[in-house]
């Protein structure tokens, strides 16, 4: 597990991250999300331990970062937004390298780069050198090197960025596969590969968390629900029908049609699902027939401009 | 540290850094061996040494250059400050890789002891004496390029930065020849070059030796400092 405590991050004059606190669970997959100089790299490169915070403390599965260093670093690997490779090295050198770096045994670090290059998909190109290999295998080979020493902890930040959509894919799946067993920190600024990997998402906005929720919780939490419906009744009746529902905050009639009926935009409080539910009952019981009920789901997208719109109002 | 040195030996090996260093190093020493020994038929060996005690300065920038700021230019340090290697480890493996190529340079020029040896007349103490000497200005010369290096931000900088501190150096020893003798004894005391003389005359000077060591520790604490003050501002 992984847990920041009071991190605050000065750049001089200049405050880069601010009392940022959060946990990631272990054995899932936690998303730290951000508009490009949110602060991102610059808390993972504190939680890596390249970089000391200003204050503030960081736990890596039970132990102290500033007092137990080593230790932790031992628990945890690092792909940085542009993977540290050497370029003149072949992957199954530099593989090698960083498990010596790692202190992996040396009996079985042969046994141990194999398993790596096949689980990243390197074996065909272990004999190239870093710098003649594309993008794509290049990133593989940055995910590869964290993997070195089996550590339980993984850090990636931003691994997807540059990648072209079928490597984005494969990295992504990569990334889920890793999920399975590892506890894994990993930023992106893109919604739709956080909405798709994580079970945990951390928002960082101007260096500040604004929120950490699961994926549902933030998708649900404290938001009106759209409902579009169509029913066979009078404009003035459905209002004062919906009145008795739970959560109801208002309806805009769209259209009335010839055949009586009315279509509307319903607003709820809280989730789609349930407001659904309970509008189908409260009609029925009313006997007024339903034509349409579809709830519109916010998207994450949504969710995050809303979220880091209103922290920016109120900066 | 034994992965860093490791890795370090083989990147000289693997680019041309390490042949360039050695090729150079052995072609000026071989003018300079020609010119001294085989010229005026000597064989003072210990007066070839204190001239090529100079290629230090010319050439110890080539072999520090990218060891720490190439790091910092491809953001490779992450690797390393990520890794459970302290700060000293770091500098230590990355100091040693290039004592490792310097001192393999300094075996082959044994060759030159080996010719003098076989058409006149070697004495080992004396030889002994010259090249501990030799070496341990290199290594003191190696120790402070290191540091410049972890100043640069780039390699051309790293050179620019070393050559500038090794020319300063010299410069010092060379003002010795124009200042007032209480300014002499200062600069005496801080050159390189003059703390390497009693070597040159086959005498094993103890406070040498210890103002060598002293200087490349004090260069290497220096640059473990200097690197991590700079991860505190902030890495690039």
């Amino acid at each position: 597990m992984i847990e920041l405590k009071s991190v605050t991050k000065d750049y001089g004059h200049l405050r880069a991250v601010t009392d940022v606190s959060f946990t990631c669970p272990d054995g899932r997959i936690t998303g730290l999300l951000g508009v490009n100089g949110a602060g991102k790299t610059t808390l993972l490169n504190i939680v890596t331990g390249c970089m000391p915070p200003t204050s503030g403390s960081i736990q890596i599965d039970g132990l102290d970062l500033k007092e137990n260093g080593r230790d932790c670093r031992r628990h945890l690997g690092y792909l940085p937004e542009r993977p540290p490779l050497y370029d003149e090295m072949t992957v199954r050198d530099y593989l090698t390298f960083v498990c010596r770096l790692r202190e992996v045994e040396k009996a079985g670090i042969s046994h141990h780069v194999d398993n790596i290059m096949d689980l990243c998909g390197l074996s065909e190109v272990r004999d190239r050198l870093l710098g003649h290999l594309s993008k794509g295998y290049r990133q593989r080979a940055g995910i590869a090197q964290a993997l070195c020493g089996d550590p339980p902890v993984l850090i990636l930040d931003e691994p997807t960025v540059g990648l072209d959509p079928r490597q984005v894919a494969e990295i992504r799946e990569l990334i889920r596969t890793l999920g399975k067993d590892h506890t894994v920190l990993f930023s992106s600024h893109m919604l739709t590969e956080v909405q798709s990997l994580c079970q945990k998402i951390v928002i960082l906005h101007h260096g500040k968390v604004i929120r950490e929720e699961t994926l549902s919780e933030l998708e649900q939490e404290g938001r009106t629900s759209e409902i579009r419906l169509s029913v066979r009744a009078k404009p003035g009746e459905l209002q004062s029908v919906l009145r008795d529902l739970p959560g109801f905050r208002k309806l805009q009639v769209l259209e009335s049609t010839k055949d009586g009926y009315t279509e509307g935009l319903l607003t709820v409080s809280g989730d789609t699902d349930t407001a659904g539910e309970k509008l189908f009952r409260l009609l029925a019981a009313r006997d007024l027939p339903l034509r349409l009920l579809a709830p519109k789901k916010e998207t994450l997208e949504e969710v995050f401009l809303q979220v880091t719109g209103q922290e920016g109002e109120s900066v | 540290m034994t992965a860093i040195w490791r890795r370090e030996v083989q990147s000289y090996f693997t680019t041309a850094t390490g042949y360039v260093y050695i090729g150079i190093f052995l072609l000026i020493s071989s003018i300079l061996f020609q010119l001294q020994i085989l010229t005026p038929r000597s064989s003072d060996l210990l007066t070839f040494l204190g001239q090529m005690s100079y290629l230090w300065m010319l050439l110890s920038p080539v072999l520090t250059m990218r060891l720490m700021a190439e790091e910092k230019q491809k953001q490779t340090d992450r690797l390393l400050l990520s890794s459970p290697v302290s700060l000293t480890g770091i500098v230590l493996g990355k100091y040693f890789a290039a004592v490792t190529v310097m001192l393999l340079t300094v075996l082959l020029t044994f060759v030159y002891v080996g010719i003098v040896g076989v058409y006149g007349s070697v004495y080992p103490g004396e030889i002994l004496t010259g090249y501990l000497g030799f070496i341990l200005q290199g290594m003191a010369f190696a120790a402070i390029d290191l540091f410049m290096s972890s100043m640069a931000s780039g390699q051309v900088t790293a050179v620019l930065y070393a050559f500038g501190a090794n020319f300063v150096l010299w410069m010092l020893d060379m003002l010795s020849m124009s200042v007032p003798s209480a300014v002499v004894r200062v600069l005496d005391f801080i050159s390189l070059y003059t703390r390497n003389e009693p070597f040159l005359m086959g005498q094993l000077s103890f406070a040498s030796i210890i103002f060598d060591l002293a200087v490349t520790v004090l260069a290497l604490a220096l640059t473990v400092y200097g690197m991590d003050r700079a991860r505190r501002r902030g890495l690039k």
